[in-house]
């Protein structure tokens, strides 16, 4: 199902506008990041997306319907909401009776949780990892384990958008990591995720569409790779960073360091990335399980316009599909398709590029 | 404490104890009284009632039946009532201190009753004015604090009508009669079940019973209201309804109550507490173990409040009396107060 914001525009009564013209869409597989620094309207605009609070213009559709003409329990049945773990007054529940709470949209008024609810409960447990909390009481677990049960209380409903309020805020790197994991997971198999995030690199790492707030020239929605970019996270959070690439052994992950506070002088909002020119770049793929191998198969059927060459190489007694391509595209489009690739769980990519004349900016970080 | 089922329902030990407690308690109080009788006496009469045969001791049938089951059966009745409304509340409002009162209630029943009281109405018709006046309060108090504010905001308002009508009970009070209409306005505002009668009770009984039943088929769905508000409706459950359908319950069961025995106070605040300490604060839980607990902890205090000495100890005292010392002994002894 594809959630998406029309012109989406925000202001507490007699306040001034929080949000302005606020565009964007998530489709299944899709996953979106909402970026922005503090106080820029994040948590506001899941509340808007969602009909907590209503648009002063503009509106939320799900699938091209406006969700305030769909029936509270029916929507409840397609979206759902994880907080943000605060560990602040919960009800001593236990963990499984807290995840039941998420199958009210599935039973009726004065009914309880039958056979089927507490089936499904156990599976969405399983699934993430955590049945063996199951009787512990939600006040007395971590906050990481809190985050996974919050995760678990959403899924149980069976929904196909999910929306998630800082999921990674608060955790440590294990828990984070588990967390964005699932996350990555639910959205391989369809899942439409949106998430608020603090971190431009989980951004990067994980969402492959970014909508960044608190811009001076408003809100930009768009591929992750073109709006998480060193101009627009200094226009937004006023913070001069690098956009710098960790090479491991099997792929090439992207990461932001911030550098220092941007001095007076900001760069012009607009223009481009410094990656349109053509390049040339040879991208080898190792996939390990054969529906990546599929898939990435597919993504690069897709941009047969400007392959060069492709070749699979068999590697008999492995099973490990191999492939090595040769592109010749704006930087822009190889680094997209790099993207998808990069998504796709149990598989290496790697690309090189040809060496560039113009010493331009990316090229002295390479 | 064992729970059996995943819900967080009673265990069986602790269901068949809730429900032995209060049958035990109608039995035990039934024999105490100005006329002494033997549990077995009660037992006797009880039995020949039950069977249709004629009372061997019609003076132990007429005090049973005439004087003390009414009796009993309104403080069963109130017992149950004010602590699910408590208990309700108290999630409601995610506050340990709201009781059955917060909205104002009990302040309208009670200006209902001093009004109809002044006014010289016989004891159905105070009954009647009293329920009229407190649902009226409560009505007020949500249409007042409804709105964009949020649950705090009711709370407020709730306090502000209960004050309103507590000045005008006050005002009423100095209006009436000083030497007959005053202290029967007084003795009434303390808190009695001594007007129960069986016509008084079929009045009040049913908007105590249908709230308690629906209290407690709401349950499980009354679990999602100490959440945060959004995480509650992220479930899908129309939090509005919810939340209305808790406060009328709740209003015409403590209405209904204060009608017929005036205020009774710290039941709505006592027995909830005491339940959410020793069976925790899931609602499938707590509220049957609030219904049938409330139920006995009334029998038991109107039964010493009408025997312990001549003349009669206005009920509210005692609960305060009896329940406060139990509630910080039990307090002290678990991890304190949850919600």
């Amino acid at each position: 199902m594809t959630l998406s914001v029309e012109n989406g525009c925000f202001s507490y009564r007699r306040g001034r506008p929080i949000l302005r013209n606020i565009h964007f869409s998530v489709g299944p597989g899709d996953i979106a990041a909402i970026l922005g620094p503090n106080g820029a309207g994040k948590t506001t605009l899941l509340r808007c997306a969602m009909g907590f609070l209503p648009w002063s213009r503009g509106r939320s559709c799900l699938d091209g319907t406006d969700i305030r003409s769909i029936p509270h329990r029916r929507l409840w049945q397609n979206i759902a909401y994880v907080p943000q773990a605060k560990n602040t007054a919960l009800p001593s529940y236990t963990v499984e009776q807290m995840i039941l709470l998420g199958r009210s949209s599935r039973i009726a008024l004065l009914a309880k949780p039958g056979g089927k609810d507490l089936e499904k409960a156990g599976e969405v447990m399983e699934k993430l990892g955590i049945t063996r909390l199951k009787d512990k009481k939600c006040s007395e677990l971590s906050g990481g384990e809190l985050q996974m049960t919050l995760i678990a209380r959403a899924l149980v409903s069976q929904p196909k958008v999910l929306i998630l309020d800082e999921p990674e805020s608060n955790l440590d790197f294990k828990n984070q990591l588990l967390v964005l994991e699932a996350m990555s997971a639910l959205a391989a198999e369809g899942m439409s995720c949106v998430f608020n995030t603090h971190y431009p690199a989980h951004a990067l790492q994980r969402a492959n569409k970014a909508l960044l707030l608190g811009s001076r020239g408003g809100p930009v929605f768009g591929e992750t790779h073109s709006i998480v970019t060193e101009k627009n996270i200094e226009l937004a959070f006023g913070v001069r960073a690098v956009i710098g690439e960790l090479e491991t052994p099997e792929r090439v992950l992207p990461d932001v360091v911030p550098l220092c506070l941007s001095g007076g002088e900001a760069p012009e909002p607009g223009g481009g990335t410094g990656r349109e020119g053509p390049r040339l770049a040879a991208v080898t793929i190792l996939a390990g399980e054969k529906r990546a191998a599929e898939e990435a198969g597919r993504i690069l059927r897709g941009c047969r316009d400007f392959t060069v060459g492709r070749m699979d190489l068999p590697c008999p007694g492995r099973r490990v599909t191999a492939e090595s391509v040769v592109l010749d595209a704006p930087e822009n489009t190889i680094r997209e398709l790099l993207y998808r690739l990069n998504r796709l769980p149990g598989i290496s990519v790697k690309a090189v590029f040809q060496p560039n004349e113009k010493r331009t900016e990316n090229s002295c970080k390479e | 404490m064992k729970q059996t089922d995943s819900l967080g329902g009673l265990s069986w030990r602790d269901r068949a104890v809730l429900i032995v407690l209060p049958v035990l308690a109608v039995f035990v109080t039934l024999a105490i009284g100005r006329m002494g009788l033997s549990p077995l006496e009660v037992l006797k009469t009880v039995g020949n009632r039950i069977s249709g045969h004629a009372a061997a001791d019609p003076r132990a049938d007429a005090v049973v039946f005439s004087i003390r089951m009414p009796r009993i059966l309104l403080a069963l009745l109130v017992g149950a009532g004010l602590s699910v409304a408590g208990c309700a509340f108290q999630s409601l409002f995610s506050n340990p201190l709201a009781t059955p009162d917060t909205l104002g209630v009990a302040s309208g029943a009670s200006f209902g009753a001093a009004l109809a009281l002044l006014l010289g109405f016989n004891l159905i018709g105070v009954q009647v004015l009293a329920f009229a006046c407190g649902v009226a309060a409560v009505f007020l108090a949500w249409l007042s604090g409804s709105g964009r504010g949020g649950i705090n905001t009711i709370i407020l308002a709730g306090i502000m009508i209960g004050s309103l009508f507590s000045a005008l009970v006050s005002l009423v009070k100095f209006t009436a009669d000083t030497e007959s209409q005053l202290p029967a306005i007084t003795y009434w505002l303390m808190g009695s079940l001594n007007s129960a009668g069986y016509s008084s009770l079929a009045l009040g009984a049913p908007p105590i019973l249908a709230g308690i039943l629906i209290l407690y088929l709401l349950r499980w769905r009354m679990n999602l209201l100490p959440l945060p508000e959004d995480d509650a409706r992220a479930t899908g459950t129309n939090l509005r309804l919810l939340r209305a359908l808790t406060v009328i319950c709740a209003t015409g069961i403590t209405a209904s109550c204060v009608s017929m025995c005036g205020q009774v106070g710290w039941v709505g605040l006592l027995v909830p507490h005491i339940c959410r300490m020793k069976f925790g604060s899931n609602h499938m839980a707590l509220v049957p173990a609030s219904i049938f607990a409330g139920s006995a902890f009334m029998v038991i205090v109107d039964t010493v409040a009408r025997s312990a000495t001549s003349a009669e100890i206005p009920v509210s005292i005692l609960t305060a009396l009896v329940g406060a010392p139990f509630f910080i002994v039990l307090m002290r002894r678990t991890e304190g107060w949850q919600l």
